[in-house]
């Protein structure tokens, strides 16, 4: 196995304001990885780094084992492609498109071609004179086309319809399978996003909180319905996210179930239920919630 | 979990990747040559429509046969280049290097692309020359691309002469537009702040030890081709300062 990313002690500070701390993590090749969190958590920093375009204040960020910072050689092989990409003002759509074929060496013009119909760019408008969705397609025109081995895409489809977004998951995957590369992705959305994941790191003021194979992620989690008395039993000396009640009965939010806890569970005549990924990330990232209950 | 070894695929060749941010600054070639040479042609031309109004106005009076000869009009391109250098720079920096240049990629193709665009406009505006010089003075006798005591310069001379002192407001309006891509508008107020005290101060110790005359006879005994030469540390020094502050710059989003 082969990491693309070697993420190590990656801090960035900005005067007093601790924008991400200490951040470890690894991705692997050919992994989709979501980075995941609230506004403002450290997402876009830690992409910024990621790609040379920011100075870590501390730690170190490898790409292919190698410092990404002026690394002309890493830096050709990466697309970063982000919701506030900056554009020149007398740029239309097909002058970025232009740009775009000479700085990523795997560009694709025919498979570009094709995207910008079907995501109806349109090429010939100024891009700030475009609708948010239109420069987000345009962006998610370049990071797809430019078939890059490792492309990092920030809140790729910030203003998108829901007919853009689910063609752009469906692109991803295909063109993913077709031509295997790394892909780091940002955003908000997190339950329409997961079916493409692999890889989750959920980041939360700064810090890494969570980093797991999306798969197992999707299994820590459970909720449970029942009687107020029999959640409250169970939940003892466990990892509570969340709970919630209505007269006698309530639901919970636990983590670090084993299969013999679910047993136990059910049967004290509590329900099970799986948690989405979104709801297990608003768990964890909102933590006056998330309490051990003794 | 192992990292991979270096990189198997190599960079594209140096020149390549210069030749990509010089192609990203001319994908739309209307900033940084079409509306330079729009408006020094425009300003030509309502020069020209003023001397005609002048000799209408004058009637049967004669003019003095220097009435059109000192003219800064063309002065007007090389303030201009400034301004197009620090709005190129701010745009195409953060584009640019936000989609993966490096920034030592960029500043190199950038650098590259404003020597050939002080040549370039150096030539033209000696061509010009010639052809006014040709058709004596655009058939009124007026001096507009090589006014007053460029007049009699060689036309070679006078392209060299433009070419510096287009370098040499490029290579300023670089410097100011990689102090606004580093800093933002603090940055710029800084540069022009630093400038004026270094002019202002210049012009302070001449006055203060009583050498204008010195300044001028040094001016004076010398060649124009000889003091534009002189440019050249000046230029070289603040495109130095701009790979200086776009070193640690960071694209803008």
């Amino acid at each position: 196995m082969t990491a693309v990313i070697e993420v190590s002690d990656l801090t960035r500070t900005y005067g007093k304001v601790h924008a991400l701390e200490a951040a470890n993590f690894a991705i692997e090749e050919g992994t989709i990885c979501g980075v995941l969190g609230r506004n403002g958590a450290g997402k876009s920093t830690l992409m910024r780094l990621m790609t040379g375009q920011d100075f870590p204040s501390d730690g170190a960020v490898r790409l292919w084992g190698e410092n990404p910072l002026e690394n002309a050689a890493i830096l050709s092989r990466t697309c970063f492609v982000r919701e506030s990409q900056v554009y020149p003002d007398g740029f239309r759509g097909k002058h970025v498109l232009r740009a775009a074929a000479h700085l990523f060496t795997g560009w694709d013009a025919a498979y570009a071609a094709r995207l910008v119909e079907d995501f109806r760019v349109p090429l010939d408008r100024r891009v700030k004179k475009m609708s948010r969705g239109q420069r987000s397609a345009l962006g998610v025109v370049i990071a797809l086309a430019s078939r890059a081995e490792l492309t990092l895409l920030d809140e790729p489809y910030a203003g998108l319809d829901a007919v853009a977004r689910e063609m752009f998951y469906d692109r991803l995957l295909a063109d993913y399978s077709e031509n295997p590369r790394t892909i780091v992705l940002s955003t908000h959305l997190i339950d329409e996003a997961s079916r493409l994941l692999n890889q989750v790191v959920v980041i939360d003021a700064g810090a890494v909180i969570i980093d797991a194979d999306a798969d197992s992620l999707r299994g820590t989690a459970v909720s449970l319905v029942g009687r107020r008395a029999d959640l409250d039993k169970f939940a003892a000396g466990r990892w509570v996210l969340a709970t919630s009640s209505v007269g006698g009965l309530g639901s919970m939010t636990l983590e670090g179930l084993s299969d013999a806890d679910k047993a136990l569970a059910v049967e004290l005549g509590l329900e099970l239920a799986p948690v989405s990924l979104q709801e297990l990330v608003v768990r964890r990232t909102n933590g006056s919630n998330a309490s051990k209950e003794n | 979990m192992t990292a991979i070894s270096a990189p198997a695929i190599p960079a594209p060749a140096l020149a390549a990747r210069i030749g990509t941010t010089i192609r990203i600054h001319l994908a739309n070639p209307w900033s940084l040559v079409i509306t330079p040479a729009l408006i020094t042609f425009g300003v030509f031309l309502l020069n020209f429509a003023i001397w005609h109004a002048v000799r209408i106005a004058a009637g049967d009076r004669p003019l003095d046969p220097n009435a059109f000869n000192y003219n800064g009009g063309v002065s007007w391109v090389l303030f201009f280049m400034t301004v197009v250098a620090v709005q190129s720079m701010n745009q195409t920096f953060s584009f640019t290097v936000g989609l993966g240049a490096t920034r030592r990629d960029y500043f190199l193709g950038t650098t590259l692309l404003f020597a050939g665009l002080a040549l370039g406009f150096g030539t033209w505006i000696a061509l010009m020359a010639g052809i006014e010089r040709a058709t004596n003075g655009w058939g009124i006798n007026g001096h507009f691309f090589a006014p007053g005591f460029l007049g009699s310069l060689p036309l070679w001379e006078l392209a060299v002469v433009y070419s510096l002192a287009i370098a040499l407001m490029l290579a300023i309006g670089s410097a100011a537009g990689a102090m606004f891509v580093r800093w933002a508008a603090n940055g710029v107020i800084a540069f022009f702040a630093v400038l004026a005290v270094v002019v202002v101060g210049g012009v302070f110790a001449i006055s203060a030890t009583h050498s204008w005359e010195a300044v001028a006879r040094f001016f004076s005994e010398r060649d124009v081709i000889d003091i534009a030469l002189l440019s050249i540390p000046i230029t070289l020094a603040s495109a130095g300062f701009a790979f200086i502050a776009l070193r640690r710059a960071t694209p803008k989003g």
